[in-house]
């Protein structure tokens, strides 16, 4: 594979473009051509197909895109072009498998193919902003949760009076303070080894995540650091500069890509190309170890209508069949925390990237903007259902997944708000309240019914 | 062809976002018909179906561009001739727009300013990562009614209150309009940091910004 200093050398000599023209003169016109040439067409009856020559097709579109569009690189405004050559090698030669953690909490975490019939790998958790009086509680909960393999911590945006804004010596302190929480809190839990896998969520620069992975605030290179490429197929040297740490310090790299549906890559059959796309672009330019891909819808901001579970499923087993690496998929509920639609949303996405060949991570309630959003009993919903699951085929959930759908498309415009963690949860125990948990065990009841299995 | 088929196949034009068509057009049209005509009955209809289109979901952020270059295509032609005839090349308003300082996503800010340019606004847009300073430069520079401020993440949100807190310590407070807008933002928080308006999606944010400038103007 070209190594990433070759990738630093095209940053700085490949043909210089501006941002608009990579984006209407390069970007817009191939994805449409390869839309045609290789005829996708998004069927709304279809959101989990299960059909593995439309994700060959989606695959070959993916790698024409990559061969002939490359990577933007916006501080040099040149483009890192590769060819198809080296992106197959590539593609052969990028780890099919991640390890997180250490001691008796280290695993592994492995590709998966559509239909698979092993458990998938349970990632819980969130990067969704929370307080600082309850973020020490909240890790803790998730380490709690047996069946979880890794874990996202959430992000804080204050320190003490103090607020975080992107780029200051605050978000430093942010990112640092919240480093030392999410090991105190997997101490707590019982599972200090435990792989925390979203590096770091309090952090938008480059700068902030390199200070808080000093070892001296409990980061460890078996964790996991995730790089964001910019819409669509654009880095930045914040981005690179991570790159270049990570990789000097042996450190798993996870690339973060949330191609937008509606934006620059067009309907739900470019979006579901461009994020073929971006596992190219994870592996050669941001040298990734493991991928986390969360196609957002850029009207809804959320990720459980038709064409945006159409987008990850078909995507993802694009990736699953031709490239075979470690893969999750993150979704955005519209409906708040706690609330019935929250979970038939979550089951309906879940099932989608489950059967496609992902791992699995808890949905994001609220679209993820609310702060203390996200809630403990969200995992435990996660990890039961990829369990309970287990060997779901792509028919099977495509047929599940238009059952509950009809129940919460109508509400996806104005979903119902829930309530944050502090007005449902006893913080001191981290136990629901009675009414969350008679929702819940209601749900669980309604989804049985429907021939969803929990374990 | 008649003066009504050339307007229709101008609007047709834009619709599809093929510039080239748009502008043999529009050189087609010009002799005969006046510019604020073809404005008027060919590129405002163009544009107000683009726009229905866009939010019904019919069609995506690449079909508005290309709609909206094949627009400025037929600019470039019309504002020479408007001048030259002693017309004045009016607008509604006119607006400075970017993404806050830190935040690098341009999309939404994107829509937002080629919606506006084509409603008749003069959109001056300085891209991503614009410090509060900057868009106050820009705005005293160009005559601005409006500052339109983007950002998306919690922790670039702040830099929206600086632009208040700039133009406040700067007395310029009272001289612009100041919408913001993006995924994080909402009305909640435009009436905490004392901004005039608040778009929730890119239409919303055009329709904000023409009550605003009526308002403004008395109208």
């Amino acid at each position: 594979m070209l190594s990433f200093h070759e990738i630093l050398e095209r940053a700085t000599r490949g043909p210089i473009m501006s941002p608009k023209d990579f984006d209407m003169k390069v970007f817009i016109p191939k994805v449409r051509e390869v839309v045609e040439k290789y005829k996708i067409r998004y069927d709304p009856e279809t959101p989990c197909p299960a059909d593995d020559e439309l994700a060959d097709r989606i695959y070959q579109a993916a790698f024409d895109l990559f061969a002939d569009v490359g990577t933007y690189v916006l501080d040099t405004q040149r483009v890192i072009r590769f060819d198809r050559k080296e992106i197959e090698e590539a593609v052969y030669e990028a780890p099919k498998e991640a390890y997180f953690g250490e001691g008796p909490d280290r695993c592994v975490f492995k590709a998966r193919k559509p239909d698979d019939s092993e458990i998938p790998h349970c990632h819980v958790g969130s990067g969704t902003d929370t307080t600082e009086d309850v973020a020490l509680k909240m890790v803790e909960a998730y380490g709690r949760i047996s069946k979880a393999k890794t874990v996202s911590i959430p992000s804080v945006t204050t320190v003490g009076p103090m607020k975080s804004s992107a780029g200051s010596p605050v978000e430093t302190l942010a990112g640092i303070y919240m480093m030392r929480i999410g090991r105190e809190g997997l101490r707590r839990a019982g599972r200090p080894g435990m792989g925390i896998i979203n590096h770091m969520s309090s952090c938008a620069h480059g700068v902030s995540t390199i200070a808080a992975s000093n070892p001296d605030f409990g980061a460890r290179p078996s964790d996991g650091w995730l790089i964001a490429p910019h819409a669509e197929l654009k880095i930045d040297y914040s981005s690179l500069n991570q790159v270049a740490y990570l990789t000097s310090w042996g450190a798993n790299i996870g690339q973060e890509a949330g191609p937008i549906m509606g934006g620059y890559a067009g309907g739900p059959e470019g979006t579901a190309i461009v994020a073929t796309a971006y596992c190219f672009h994870g592996i050669l330019v941001a040298r990734a170890t493991y991928h986390l891909t969360y196609p957002v819808h850029m009207t809804h901001v959320c990720s459980t209508t038709p064409d945006m579970l159409y987008v990850v499923s078909i995507s993802s087993q694009a990736v699953a069949r031709n490239v075979g690496v470690p893969y999750y998929a993150l979704g955005y509920a519209a409906a708040g925390s706690g609330t019935k639609q929250y979970f038939y949303e979550a089951a309906a996405y879940l099932l989608a990237i489950q059967s496609s060949g992902t791992g699995i991570e808890d949905v994001h309630p609220n679209k993820a903007v609310v702060t203390n959003g996200a809630l403990p009993i969200d995992s435990e919903f996660t990890c039961s259902l990829g369990h309970g699951m287990v060997g779901v085929s792509r028919k099977e959930a495509n047929h599940l997944i238009k059952s509950l759908m009809a129940t919460y498309l109508d509400g996806i415009k104005n979903p119902p708000k829930g309530r944050v963690l502090d007005e449902c949860y006893d913080i001191r125990t981290m136990k629901p309240d009675g009414e969350l948990r008679s929702t819940y065990d209601e749900v669980i009841r309604e989804l049985q019914a429907l021939g969803i299995r929990f374990k | 062809m008649p003066e009504g088929d050339t307007l229709r196949g101008i609007e047709d034009a834009i619709v599809r976002g093929d510039g080239e068509r748009c502008s043999a057009l529009v050189q087609k049209a010009l002799p005969e018909t006046d510019p604020l005509t073809i404005i008027q009955k060919g590129l405002m209809p163009a544009m107000e179906k683009i726009g229905d289109q866009f939010t019904c979901g019919e069609i995506f952020l690449p079909e508005m561009l290309m709609a909206a270059e094949a627009w400025n295509e037929a600019m470039k032609l019309l504002k020479p001739r408007m001048l030259a005839a002693g017309e004045s090349v009016s607008t509604i308003g006119t607006i400075v727009i970017g993404t806050v300082q830190g935040d690098v996503h341009e999309i939404g800010k994107n829509i937002v300013a080629t919606l506006l340019s084509t409603a008749g606004f003069e959109v001056h847009d300085l891209g991503a990562e614009v410090s509060a300073s900057k868009f106050i430069e820009r705005a005293e520079e160009v005559g601005a009614d409006i500052i339109a401020a983007s950002a998306i993440m919690t922790t670039t949100m702040t830099y929206q209150r600086d632009i208040l807190e700039h133009l406040k310590a700067s007395g310029l407070r009272d001289r612009y309009i100041v919408l913001v807008g993006g995924g994080v933002v909402n009305q909640e928080w435009a009436d905490e940091i004392g901004a005039d308006g608040y778009g929730q999606t890119a239409m919303d944010g055009v329709r904000v910004v023409k009550e605003l400038i009526s308002k403004k103007r008395g109208k």
